[in-house]
This record gives C-alpha cells, structure tokens and sequence, in this order.
C-alpha cells in the first residue's frame, strides 16, 4: 500500500472531491493551480519560474492597501491608502524621516516563531547585503538603516521622507522572514540560506511550501499559525501544465480551478465559453517599443519622433491586443488616477513621419533592426505589426529573435547594447514616483533603453520626495509630458491582467505585483 | 571510439551554449541587481574565466560524476537526470515496443503485395506519420478524446491527480505498480499513458513500416527467396526465410531511430505534463541553462552510444557471419 507521502498527498483526493462538488462539503479544501512551470526557487531575491506566483502567497508586509469597493460593486485595492498588517502601528517623527513600526503580536510562521523586529532587521540586512531586488527598494525607498529597538519596534532612517517607502512595506520585497530559521539554515558559504530558500519557505504569510517535485509541480499548504482569517482553500496544488492549449482544455473540463498566463489568442476563445469564467482588470505597465539613444539613428530625437508617428496604433490595438488592451498615451497607466496625464500625443500620421525623417536626412528610406523575444505574448506580434506600420514611412525594419536570456542579459543595468526592442514595465509598488523611477530613472532597473535626461532624474526624484499630493500631481504630469517629448518609447497598449477560472471561482483580487492572492478565492456554487 | 565521440559532443555543446549573449547572470540577478552583483554572480558560476579554463574544470567534474548544478532550479543535473529520465523511457519504451509490433508486420505485409490495397493504405498511413507535427496531432487529440469524447484523462503528467507514486523498481508507474499489486495507480499510470504511446507510436511506427518494406521487397526479390520460392517450398516458409533476413537490417533501423527518438519527445512530454528528460531539457535549452543543456545533450549522447553497442551485440546473435568480418 503506497503512502501518501512526498508529494500530491492527502490532497490530491481532497481535490478532486473539491472539484466534484463545487468545493461544498469536502473537509479539506484544495486549490488546483494550473502554472507554466514548477517553482523554481522561492527566494524573491531572484525571480525564477513561478518565485513570484508562490511567494506573494508565502510572505507578507507591515503594512498592505486598503480594499475598497469601486462603483461597479467590485472589491479593488486602494492605492492612496497603506493601512497596518503585520505591524499594528507606526509613529514617524524627524520630519517623516525616522518611522518606527510597532510589530503585530501573535503573527506567526509555521514554524511557530512569533514574528519579531529582529526577523524585520535581519529580512532588509538580508536584501541590501544581497544587493537585488529587494536592494533596489532600499535605493528607491531611500532606506539608509533598519534597527531592531525592542522585540516588537523596528526603526527605519530614511535619507529623505517620502510617499514610496510605506508601500514598499506592503510587498514582499523585501520577504520578511522567519530569521531563527533561516539561521538555521545559514552555512559559513551561504549566510543567508538563499540555498535552503530556493525549495523551503520561512514566511509568515497564509501558506507554506510543503513540497516541490520538479516537472510535476508543488504543493503548498495553509500556516496553521496565521494570523488573519483562516483561508478558504487550505491547500493547494501548484501543478506545471506547460502548454497554454492544455491549460485551456483542463480548466474548460473542469479539472484545474486556474489557467495561469493564458495567451491573448486562448483568451479570445475562453471569453466566449460558458464552462470558463474570465475576468480582467486594466494593466498598469505598457507594452513599449524601447529606442535607445546611445545608438544611431536612435541618437536623434527626429527619428525617435519619427517613428512614434509611423506606428500604427490602432492596427497593434486590434492585431495584436485583439482589443482586448487598452490603448496608452502616457508612460503611466490610468490606474495612477490624478496623477495620470494623457501626454504621449503621437497619433499615426505617415505624412509627419516621413517629414521628420527627410529632416533628419533619412529621405530615401532608412535601416533599423526590431530584436525581441518571448517574455511576453505579444512581442512577435508587435514586431511584425511593426514592421508592416514602419515600411509605409519608408522605414525598413529588419526582425530578429534572440532567446530570451540573451534578452535579459543584454539589457542588464551596465550592459544595455539593444538598439531598438519591446519591453513593459509594472510598477510593484503603486507611486508614480516609483513607476517613473523603475522605467525611466537613469537609475531605474527597467530604464533598459538606458533612457538618461538629468531634468527627468530632478523632476522624479523632486516627486518621489514630495509628500504634497497636489504638488506631487503637478511634477507627475511635467515628468510624463518631458518623457513623452523625448520620444525614447512607443507606447502602445496596456495589456490588462486575466483571471481564468473555474465558474466557481470566486473573491479574486488583483494586486500590484499581478500575481493571483489565493487567501482571497473561494468556491461557491 | 566510444570516449573521443562523447569527449567531442560534450565540448561542442560546452562552446555552442556559450556562444552569442546567453548569460544566465541576468536571470539570477533578477531585474533590479546592480553592477557589483552581476560581477559576483558571474564569479560564482565560474564564467568570468577563460573558456578552455571553464572546459577544463566542467571536464574534471564530469570524470567524476559532477554533471553541475542547473542555475534554474539550484538542482544537481546527474539528479535531474536520475529523476527525469525514466519518465521519458517509460514513453518512449512502450511507444517504440507498440510502433515496432504494428510497424514490422504492416511493413511485411505490404512488401508482399506491392501496390495492393493493403499497401496503399499502409503507405497512406506511413506518409501520415512522417508529415503530422506532433504537437499538432497532440493537441488536436487532446481536445477529441479529452475534451469532446472524455475518453482519455487529462494530460496532467503520469498520474492522475488523486493516484500516488508506487515504490520506485523500474522507473515505470506502470510497471511498479504492477509489480508491487498495486492495481489502482497501475490503472492510472496505464490510463495517462495510452493517448501519449498511442500518438507517440504513430510517428515511430510510420518510418517502420516504409523501411521494412523496403528491406523487404528487397530481400523478396533477392535470388534466395527466388530460389526458395523455385523449390516449391510454401509461402509460409519462403516469408519466414526473407524474415530471417530482412530481420538484421530492421533491428538495425528501429535501433537508429530510436537514438533520435529521446529528443524527440520532448514536445510531446510537454503537451502532456509529463515532467520527462525531454520536457527538460528543452525548457533547459530555452532558458539558457548552461549546466543543464550539457547534461541533456551527454545523456542523448551515451544514450545513442549505449543503443549502437547493444545494437552490434544484437546483430552478433542474430547474424552470426558478422563476426567473421574485419
């Protein structure tokens, strides 16, 4: 008789009871979460396969945005509001420069270890000693030190008072973890147990990684210890469906609740099937087209122009987007609320185009190559739509495909060698001071087409210091018309975010970092 | 020979990774890293040195056992390998063993009346084969015996989701579960694995049946089955000789292709979640892996290597004059 052991366990049949009967009745509940691939790690330090789809469900931050409900009845998050999570409450003083969190009491990891202010010190000492993703918050964030004060206080300085560092503390990055573990863990090569991370998790969130069999999947539990309301689905199981027609087909049947990262062409079809339920939320990161001006004939402003007025946008809108995105004229999204202007005025217009180029001494025509890859969808859709838009103002654009980690690589801060190629940003934290920071900030981690205008780098950070909302309003919108007049980007859709579910399905809340919060789901019906 | 052929294939692969701008450092880094941790990642991967520096090191690990670590899931690749690779044999195994039993005996039969009805279909068959894209005939049969007819389970891997792994013997879910009485998951691993073989098969057996029809028209029309057939001896009998030669180059053939057979699994095992070597490696190869890409092309390689060396051994047995030549 086989036990039920490493991995799907006891689950398994729970899950199919589950599925069977619309989730009533059966004692455990279990989630069946259809993913591209098994989680390859779990340190969100580094972002493999599935680190992000697991981890936001792994850990969580002092603080989280207020839910709100929007005037369709939907619950949404509110990004103007940080309200107490894990810590119960903060008194700032200096000037807004010095804040001091009073960590929750009763917060705990599965593991049984109470939360403490040391776990929040040794999870930033941790990020900044590791210089990555949850360094770059430290920099944008303007973290100069964290302090254990007591057991249950921890002490932030910031270089300057702003709006982005409490909404950091609403993400997982840095994760906060449970540090008597990881110490655990440490090893005098791995001070950090980055190597036990990439297939344990010590977080003090809903769920716990129970078990990982690479090719097959995971299987992620509730933490018994968490401090908030009890999750509907207490378990769940993460498997690796790597094809998207197959992901299509299970969830239509009936036998996964969630298809993850559906393509454009499936949804289309999914939208009309009765057996799917498919719901969206507007994107907050644009599919860009990147010109980097270091490179001819990026390095002139006329031909960047150029070609913002030779795409066709509404062609990409329904070609590529099948409609399903929503055209783009800023490099922030209208999620931003106030502080969103429409400043990206290009409209396709051949004659301008045309014009610009002649001026700029292209009359006969000009050569550019379009690399891109496969991060997204929709690249190679956008690259030939490109090129057909491009030829009619006499620009001839030559497509090529690198993999993806050749992408990657060659857009990496100290590296950025791509002249001209696709790439979207999405803000994690909701501040247009942090959004304009990570994509155009000659510092920020996704300015990839290594976009450098020192008025720009003044103006955001001015924003990302400003705590006057209405004055903040008004360096937001200098910044996206200084942007736009720079022409560094073709913007074209907002991709919205998809859920694709199983009928039952319901409770789903979107988040910044567009990854699916299991607490929230439920099955009804 | 067997060594200077792996040692080249391993340093072709070893230089063909590396070559272009694949860098796993980006990755690992993450998108937010700086300078100073891209270099440091580079050093703890060993890429910051000299090319036949990082050959030489990767060839004194391989001696020992040490195939590297995947960057992509902190892995040991010889475990990967280990963990992977009976889910693919199992495949491939039981759609090779399938193919050969219909391929042969359609590929016979066909050589004996050339033109007739049963050779243009088979030949229809056969052309179907070669020209289907497996992902195509994959995904259609998916949503046909899937989806429509519920006749197949979903293509979720080995298993169904509420059967549990049987004790590991062979590597195979089926057979385990077999040999250890454990009919439930026997069921199940049997039941995942039919629409996989049975598509699986189709391609395998298509080359099969045009070749043994081939060798066996040939070996038909040779002077011994002419003289055999001039003895009046019965068509029974005459078939059986020009088996007993056809035989040998059959063998051989099946063999050959079955040394190309594991990569080409591979989108197969990915349609189906079947978690195999295939499915792997080219989510390796698409990623970048450096360590994991080698890995994957050594195995192909001693795979290759073991079923030549198994081949000639078969052909010893059955053709015993082998021997006696240089």
């Amino acid at each position: 008789m086989n036990k039920p052991t490493n991995w799907l366990g006891s689950a398994a049949l729970a899950a199919v009871l589950a599925l069977s009967a619309g989730g009533a009745g059966a004692q455990e509940k279990t989630f069946i979460f259809g993913a591209v691939g098994t989680p390859a790690g779990f340190d969100t330090d580094a972002w493999l396969t599935g680190t992000l789809e697991t981890t936001v469900n792994v850990y969580e931050g002092l603080t989280k945005h207020a839910i709100v409900t929007d005037g369709s009845g939907r619950e949404v998050i509110d990004a103007s509001k940080v309200e107490p999570h894990m810590a119960e409450s903060w008194t700032v003083s200096d000037g807004g420069k010095v804040v001091t969190y009073k960590i929750r009491p009763g917060v705990k990891s599965p593991f049984g270890n109470e939360l403490s202010a040391h776990d929040v010190a040794h999870s930033w000492a941790m990020a900044k000693d590791r210089k990555r993703v949850g360094n770059f918050m430290v920099k944008v964030g303007r973290v100069e030190s964290v302090e254990a004060i007591s057991d249950s206080e921890v002490k932030f300085t910031l270089g300057t008072a702003n709006n982005i560092f409490p909404r950091i503390l609403s993400t997982v990055f840095p994760a906060l973890v449970d540090s008597k573990v990881m110490k655990e863990h440490a090893t005098a090569d791995d001070q950090w147990a980055t190597k036990w991370m990439a297939k344990n998790t010590a977080g003090f969130g809903p769920y716990h990684v129970e078990s990982v069999k690479p090719g097959e999947g995971a299987v992620l539990v509730y933490n018994k210890n968490y401090f908030e309301e009890k999750p509907y689905f207490t378990r769940v199981i993460y498997r690796e469906i790597p094809s998207a027609a197959s992901r299509a087909a299970l969830v239509k049947s009936g036998q996964i609740h969630w298809a993850d990262q559906m393509p454009i062409q499936q949804l289309v079809d999914l939208i009309k099937d009765p057996k799917v339920k498919v719901d969206s939320v507007p994107g907050t990161g644009a599919a860009t087209l990147r010109m980097n001006p270091n490179f001819k004939p990026f390095d002139d402003i006329r031909v960047r122009k150029a070609i913002n007025y030779a795409f066709d946008y509404n062609a990409v809108h329904e070609a590529v987007f099948r409609g399903l995105g929503e055209l783009s004229d800023s490099i922030l999204a209208p999620a931003f609320g106030a502080y969103y202007t429409p400043a990206q005025t290009y409209q396709t217009d051949l004659g301008k185009a045309k014009a610009l180029l002649s001026e700029a001494g292209h009359a006969n025509g000009l050569d550019i190559q379009l690399e891109y890859s496969d991060n997204w969808w929709w690249e190679e859709s956008l690259a030939i739509q490109t090129k057909d838009a491009l030829a009619k103002a006499g620009i001839n654009v030559a497509l090529k495909r690198i993999p993806k980690t050749e992408m990657n690589s060659r857009r990496r801060i100290g590296k950025r060698d791509i002249p001209f190629f696709p790439h979207l940003a999405n803000a994690f934290v909701l501040d247009p001071g942090y959004a304009f920071y990570l994509s155009a900030h000659s510092e920020g981690s996704s300015d990839v087409n290594d976009y450098n205008n020192p008025k720009f780098d003044a103006l955001v950070d001015a924003l990302i210091g400003e705590t006057d909302t209405t004055k903040a309003i008004a360096l937001a919108k200098e910044a996206q018309m200084m942007h736009a007049d720079d022409a560094t980007f073709v913007i074209s859709d907002f991709p919205k975010t998809y859920a694709v579910t199983a009928p039952c399905i319901k409770g789903w809340l979107w988040y910044q970092h567009d990854r699916v919060v299991w607490k929230h789901l439920r099955c009804e019906g | 020979m067997v060594v200077p052929i792996l040692l080249g294939i391993t340093f072709l692969t070893f230089m063909l990774v590396r070559i272009g701008d694949q860098n796993p450092v980006a990755m690992l880094g993450g998108p937010m890293a700086d300078e100073v941790t891209f270099a440091v990642i580079e050093k703890e991967l060993g890429l910051d040195k000299p090319f036949f520096v990082q050959f030489g090191i990767y060839l004194g690990n391989l001696v020992q056992g040490d195939l590297g670590e995947s960057w992509q899931s902190s892995e040991r690749v010889a475990d990967e390998i280990r963990n992977r690779l009976p889910a693919s044999l199992e495949l491939l195994v039981f759609s090779v063993l399938l193919g050969a039993l219909v391929g042969v005996p359609v590929g016979l039969r066909s050589a004996q009346r050339p033109n007739g009805l049963f050779d243009q279909v088979s030949r229809f068959v056969s052309l179907f084969g070669f020209s289907v894209p497996t992902y195509w005939i994959a995904l259609m049969s998916i949503f046909v015996f899937f989806f429509l007819l519920r006749w197949a389970p979903p293509p979720m891997g080995r298993l169904d989701i509420a059967s549990f792994p049987p004790p590991d013997l062979t590597g195979s879910y089926f057979i385990d579960s077999v040999l250890t009485g454990n009919w439930t998951t026997a069921w199940s691993a049997l039941g995942q694995l039919t629409l996989p073989v049975i598509l699986f098969s189709i391609i395998v057996a298509a080359p099969i049946i045009k070749h043994t029809r081939a060798i066996s028209l040939e070996v038909l029309a040779s002077d011994y089955v002419r003289y055999a057939r001039a003895q009046g001896l019965r068509p029974r009998t005459v078939r059986r000789v020009a088996l007993r030669n056809a035989i040998t180059p059959i063998l051989t053939f099946i063999g050959t292709e079955l040394t190309g057979l594991l990569a080409a699994v591979s989108l197969l095992e990915l349609i189906f979640a079947w978690g195999g070597l295939g499915q792997w490696g080219l989510n390796a190869i698409l990623l970048g892996d450096f360590a994991a890409v080698q890995g994957y092309v050594l195995v192909l390689a001693v795979f290759s290597v073991a079923i030549f060396i198994v081949l000639d051994l078969l052909v010893l047995l059955l053709e015993p004059r082998a021997t006696l030549r240089p």
